[in-house]
């Protein structure tokens, strides 16, 4: 077994930290303030590659592997919460599935753009009465005139309406298959079709700088041949796609618990009560030594799931798994690195008070802690039958 | 145009420097990084083959015991790379380093060679000069402008008030100051693209120099003694606001600060 990263993805680390360090993390506390979709910021990284690290350089990509866009979110993430959520919907959500299911012709006209970082994506699934329950999915469309009228709404949906925007992919009921059950399809949805409604940005708890929007389709019209891959095969598409997407969240969650673990370092070093540092007491140790054993397990669980997933292995259930542990490692890190910060860390001006609320919401975006636990059980126990 | 950049590696400037018995920085291959001030110099480089085409190719004399930095300077967008590798050159003088970059500035060809303003470690500043002389043609120093029209090359050099403006003819050779660009960052397809960049190593032999014209056999200058600055805060709190500018004035003024 090698653990060795190799010399590109050491360099993709290296340079997306400096980055982070450099570009994002001045700029954090500010864009938690305002609220501000940080539009330079993503063009530079567009610029750079980051925002098509995984996908071929024939499509305009940059093509590094699947870990090496990982270990390039966790260092983003450990810059900015907003940003790195930015950075993971565009790519894994709104990129990749042009590469595993677009035709030539959608690959050209809509992933390179995408991967080469000039635009970004977004991927439509949850609906206000549908969330866990993706089949309980509303938004209709039906073919007519050679063309798809879409009808129904969307909720929480990451990317959608900033100044960058080229569309969304969206998740439609299109028929009933032959065992009853509904027909889903995924329909490509460039910003500006007609009928199209962006709604205002969502006011959040956190990841305040990226942007989170309710859509609306209300007799829109998309071309027949903006389906993506085939009609009928949308279930599966958005099921493939979530499984890598929650490897890379992970990767997001363990940046998120490492900053928790750096700013705990540095303060319990900086701060002295009863005449020494705080991290001179033991109890302060043992929520040090957790915080950084909980981050080293997580992050080899997203790597092992890329790895996985890199080999073309089956990695459903090893994606779950880190997803949820990693969130839920983030939300304890976060929840003692204000501990230490005692009153301080409540306060908005240290960093851990951000990090506490950027947190919350790992344990349910890309399905909910709960929905993770149905996932592994359901691959637990499909070994009985 | 052919612009040839030449890059040192010194030791992070995060490590601390230690030098051994024979007066030499210790140098550990993993701690190596580009020459801070070469990240200026590489991309000036770079800037300047966006404006008139052609190659930038890197130059570095080092030890050569792993290809990162190279690497990393072709991942930053130059198209291939030269190093200089000889057991024989350790222990150099900046008089050898110069000697060694023109013979092998000679072999390459170009048409400007870009030098930085000095180095993380020794920091002579000495090798940009050193090495126009050898080479016979003009050095224009300290840019902290360069623009290139036809065949000729104007640069800005910061003085005590304002500023010089100095010309010459191409080929030349420049050195830059920190002030003239902000260095990019490595792109991702730089990255990914970058191990597949050629890289050739060339001996002294291949320059026709022999072992005895660098390295220590060939030094002139010997380091004595170094020693390493130590700096110690002085920290006193007041407390209270009674005379709080006097007594602070009077803090100052004790310790020669004002
Ligand atoms: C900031 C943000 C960004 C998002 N971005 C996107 C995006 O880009 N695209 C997109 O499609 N979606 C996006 N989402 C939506 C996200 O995926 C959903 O919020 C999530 O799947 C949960 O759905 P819900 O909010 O409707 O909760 P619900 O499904 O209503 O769940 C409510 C609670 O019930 C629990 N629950 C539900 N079913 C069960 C069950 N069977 N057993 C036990 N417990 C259950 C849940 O775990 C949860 O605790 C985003 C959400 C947020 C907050
Ligand atoms: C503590 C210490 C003190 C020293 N003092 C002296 C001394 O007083 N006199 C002396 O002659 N030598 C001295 N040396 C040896 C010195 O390391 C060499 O002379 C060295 O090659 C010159 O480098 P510099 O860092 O001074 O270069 P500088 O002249 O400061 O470098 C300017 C530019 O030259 C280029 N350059 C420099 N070195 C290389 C290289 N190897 N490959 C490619 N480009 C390069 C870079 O573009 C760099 O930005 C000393 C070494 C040590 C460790």
């Amino acid at each position: 077994m090698d653990f060795t990263l190799s010399d590109e993805q050491l360099a993709i680390q290296q340079v997306s930290r400096d980055f982070a360090e450099n570009v994002i993390k001045p700029r954090a506390f500010a864009m938690d303030a305002s609220g501000e979709f940080p539009l330079d910021i993503i063009q530079q990284m567009g610029a750079l590659g980051l925002l098509g690290l995984p996908i071929p350089e024939q499509y305009g990509g940059a093509g590094a592997d699947f870990l090496a866009y990982c270990v390039a979110l966790e260092e983003i993430a450990r810059g900015d919460a907003s940003v790195a959520i930015t950075m993971e919907a565009h790519t894994s959500l709104g990129a990749t599935p042009f590469l595993l299911f677009g035709t030539d012709e959608q690959k050209k006209t809509y992933l390179e753009p995408l991967a080469s970082g000039q635009k970004l994506w977004a991927f439509g699934l949850t609906e206000p009465q549908a969330g866990s329950d993706s089949g309980g999915t509303q938004t209709h469309a039906e073919l007519a005139d050679g063309e798809w009228v879409i009808n129904g709404s969307k909720m929480f949906i990451t990317n959608a309406g900033t100044s960058m925007t080229a569309g969304v992919t969206v998740t439609a009921v299109t028929g009933v298959k032959s065992n009853g059950r509904k027909e889903i399809t995924n329909l490509i949805v460039p910003t500006g079709a007609e009928g199209y409604v962006i709604g205002p940005p969502l006011k959040k708890m956190g990841w305040k700088a990226s942007d989170t929007r309710p859509l609306s389709f209300d007799n829109c019209k998309v071309p027949q041949e903006n389906v993506l891959g085939s009609v009928g095969g949308g279930f599966k598409q958005f099921m493939q796609t979530l499984d890598a997407g929650r490897v890379a969240i992970a990767a997001l969650c363990v940046g998120l618990a490492q900053a928790c673990l750096d700013e705990s370092l540095k303060y319990s070093h900086e701060r002295s009560q009863f005449g020494k540092p705080l991290h001179d007491f033991q109890l302060i140790q043992a929520k040090l030594a957790d915080m950084a054993t909980e981050i080293e397990l997580s992050r080899l669980m997203y790597y092992k799931a890329a790895w996985l997933h890199m080999q073309g292995r089956d990695f459903t259930k090893e994606a779950s798994m880190a997803k949820l542990f990693a969130s839920e490692t983030s939300k304890r890190a976060a929840d003692q690195a204000v501990q230490i910060h005692g009153g301080y860390g409540f306060m908005d001006d240290y960093p851990v008070s951000r990090y506490f609320r950027n947190v919350k919401v790992n344990e349910i975006g890309e399905g909910t802690s709960e929905v993770q636990r149905i996932l592994i059980a359901k691959q637990l126990l499909q070994s009985l039958r | 145009m052919k612009i040839v950049v030449c890059m040192k590696e010194t030791p992070s400037t995060e490590v601390k420097k230690e030098l051994g018995t024979d007066m030499r920085l210790v140098r550990n291959p993993q701690d190596a990084i580009i020459n801070p001030f070469d990240e200026y110099t590489i991309e000036e480089g770079l800037r300047l083959q966006e404006k008139h085409g052609g190659e930038v190719v890197i130059l570095t004399m080092s030890p050569a015991q792993t290809t990162d930095n190279i690497r990393k300077a072709m991942a930053m967008g130059a198209d291939r790379a030269v190093v200089v590798a000889d057991p024989s050159l350790a222990g150099s003088d900046a008089l050898a380093t110069g000697r060694v970059l023109a013979a092998a500035l000679q072999k390459i060809g170009f048409d400007i060679v870009l030098f930085g303003q000095g180095t993380a470690d020794s920091n002579g500043g000495v090798v940009p000069s050193i090495t126009a002389e050898y080479l016979q043609l003009p050095l224009l120093s300290l840019a902290t402008k360069l623009t290139i029209d036809g065949e000729t090359a104007v640069i800005e050099r910061s003085a005590e008030v304002g500023y010089v403006k100095v010309e010459a003819k191409l080929p030349l050779v420049v050195s830059v100051s920190k002030s003239i660009n902000q260095p990019r960052y490595p792109s991702m397809k730089g990255i990914m693209s970058a191990k597949k960049k050629p890289l050739e190593t060339l001996t002294l032999a291949d320059l026709g120099l022999a072992a005895n014209q660098a390295g220590s056999a060939a030094a002139h200058d010997k380091v004595l003694a170094a020693e390493s600055v130590s700096t110690q805060r002085k920290r006193e709190i007041f407390v209270g606001n009674d005379g709080a500018a006097q007594r602070i004035f009077d803090f100052l003024s004790d310790n020669k600060i004002i």
